[in-house]
C-alpha cells in the first residue's frame, strides 16, 4: 500500500504478507523447500470463506491535506517478479470538505 | 543364426520392461513405461491440456526450474548423496508426488541416473518424466488396496466404467471408487510434514486445509468441482492453476479473491490544539476458495 502526494511524493509505503511460515524446528530460522520444511510456526495466509481486515493510520506531513491511496493485492510465484496482482485499487484521499 | 539375433533384438525393444516385471534403471526406461501419447489418438482436447498442465511437468518447477537439484548436490540437503553416483530412489523423497512411478517401478540405478542428470541440467531428459495419463488413471486411482485390490496392469480407472476400450495396453477402463472425490488429488496435495522418511519432508498441505479449515466451515465442493470444471462436458485436465500462465492464473485468483477498501481522512486531535492530519485507509481481503491461500 502507498500514499503519495498530489505531486507524487511518496509518503508512506508498507506491505502486509499472508502465507504460511515454516520452520525445521531445529532452529527458530523460517525456511523454504519441501526437504527441510517440517512444520508451520505462523500461517497468516488467506483462509476460506474468511476476511483479512487491516486498518493503516497515515500522518501527513505538513502541508499536505490530500493523498492518492494505492492497494494492491498481489501473488508471489516462486520469486518476487514472477508476481500476480490480483486486485488494485487506487483512491483520492482529502482532508478538506 | 544372424536373423535371429536381429529378431530376438527387436522382440526385446518392442517389449515394454514393465511387461517383464522389470524395474526402470533409466529416465529412458521409465519415462517408456509411463508413456501415455498413445492416449492423444482418441482424447486430443484432454491430452492437449493435460501439456500444459504441471502434471506434465512436475519435476520442473515453475519456469522449467529443476527443483530438485539441490538433493543431488553434496551437503545442500539431509538427503543429499556425496557423488550423484551414490544416490538412491531414498535421496529423493520428493518422487512420492512429483513422480510416483518412480518409487513401484524403478530402483536405485534409476535415482543415479536421475541425480546426475540433475547435476548436468539435462532439462530435454528429464522432462520426459512426467504424471503421465497411466499414473492417475491406473498407480493412483485405487486408495482402498485391501477392499478393491492393486491396480490391473491392463486397466484404467476413470469416472465411469467402459467395457471396452480401444486401446493396445488397456483394454478396458474400470470406475474408480475415488476419480471424482477430493481425496483423490489429497494423496499428493497434502496435509502436513511426511513423517515417514529419515528427515520430515513438507511440501503442500492443500488437502489438510481442505479438509479443517473448509469442510469445517460448510463448504461440501470436491477439488475437481473448481480444478476440473467441465468444458464442453469434459473435466478440464489443465488441472488449473498453470502457474507459468500469469493472465490464467490471475484470472482463478480473482475468482476465489476480492479486495475492498474504505477511506477517511480527518484532523486528529490526539492532545487539546494538537490536531494530526491523517488518513485512515481499510483493507478488507475475502477468498472463497476451498483451501488456503497461498499454501505450501
Amino acid at each position: 500500500m502507498t500514499a503519495k502526494t498530489s505531486e507524487g511524493k511518496e509518503i508512506y509505503n508498507t506491505e502486509r504478507h499472508y502465507h504460511p511460515q515454516a520452520t525445521d524446528c531445529r532452529s527458530n530460522k523460517m525456511l523454504y523447500g519441501a526437504q527441510v520444511k517440517t512444520q508451520y510456526i505462523r500461517d497468516t495466509s488467506l483462509q476460506p470463506f474468511e476476511t483479512k481486515d487491516e486498518s493503516f493510520e497515515i500522518f501527513l506531513p505538513e502541508g499536505v491535506r490530500t493523498v492518492d491511496v494505492t492497494v494492491s493485492l498481489r501473488y508471489e510465484i516462486w520469486k518476487p517478479d514472477h508476481m500476480i496482482e490480483i486486485a488494485r485499487i487506487d483512491k483520492k484521499v482529502s482532508l478538506d470538505r | 543364426m544372424k536373423f535371429f539375433k536381429s529378431f530376438l533384438v527387436v522382440c526385446l525393444v518392442m517389449i515394454p520392461i514393465s511387461a517383464l516385471g522389470q524395474k526402470a534403471k533409466t529416465i529412458e526406461e521409465l519415462a517408456a513405461m509411463y508413456d501415455s501419447t498413445s492416449c492423444k489418438e482418441c482424447h486430443a482436447e484432454i491430452y492437449a491440456q493435460w501439456e500444459n498442465s504441471h502434471h506434465a511437468r512436475s519435476l520442473m518447477g515453475v519456469l522449467g526450474g529443476l527443483f530438485m537439484t539441490p538433493l543431488a548436490m553434496k551437503d545442500k540437503t539431509p538427503f543429499s548423496p556425496n557423488d550423484p553416483k551414490e544416490a538412491t530412489l531414498d535421496t529423493f523423497p520428493c518422487f512420492k508426488c512429483h513422480l510416483p512411478q518412480a518409487v513401484i517401478s524403478a530402483d536405485d540405478d534409476f535415482a543415479k541416473d536421475y541425480a546426475t542428470a540433475l547435476i548436468a541440467q539435462d532439462k530435454a531428459r528429464i522432462d520426459t518424466l512426467r504424471i503421465t495419463c497411466i499414473v492417475c488413471h491406473n498407480t493412483k486411482a485405487i486408495i482402498h488396496k485391501r477392499s478393491e485390490g492393486h491396480p490391473e496392469a491392463n486397466v484404467l480407472y476413470g469416472t465411469k466404467e467402459v467395457a471396452e476400450h480401444d486401446d493396445k495396453r488397456f483394454k478396458k477402463v474400470k470406475k474408480s471408487s475415488i476419480m471424482d472425490h477430493a481425496i483423490m488429488c489429497g494423496q499428493c496435495h497434502g496435509m502436513g510434514p511426511n513423517l515417514e522418511f529419515e528427515n520430515p519432508v513438507q511440501c503442500a498441505t492443500l488437502y489438510g486445509s481442505y479438509m479443517h479449515n473448509y469442510l469445517s466451515k460448510g463448504g461440501q465442493k470436491q477439488c475437481q468441482e473448481c480444478h476440473m470444471q467441465k468444458v464442453d462436458g469434459v473435466a478440464d485436465h489443465l488441472l488449473a492453476p498453470n502457474w507459468n500462465d500469469l493472465e490464467g492464473t490471475k484470472k482463478l485468483l480473482q475468482e476465489a479473491i476480492t479486495l475492498d477498501i474504505d477511506t477517511v481522512g480527518y484532523d486528529w486531535l490526539l492532545k487539546s490544539k494538537d490536531h494530526k492530519p491523517m488518513v485512515v485507509v481499510n483493507t478488507r481481503v475475502n477468498q472463497n476458495a476451498g483451501h488456503r491461500i497461498p499454501d505450501g
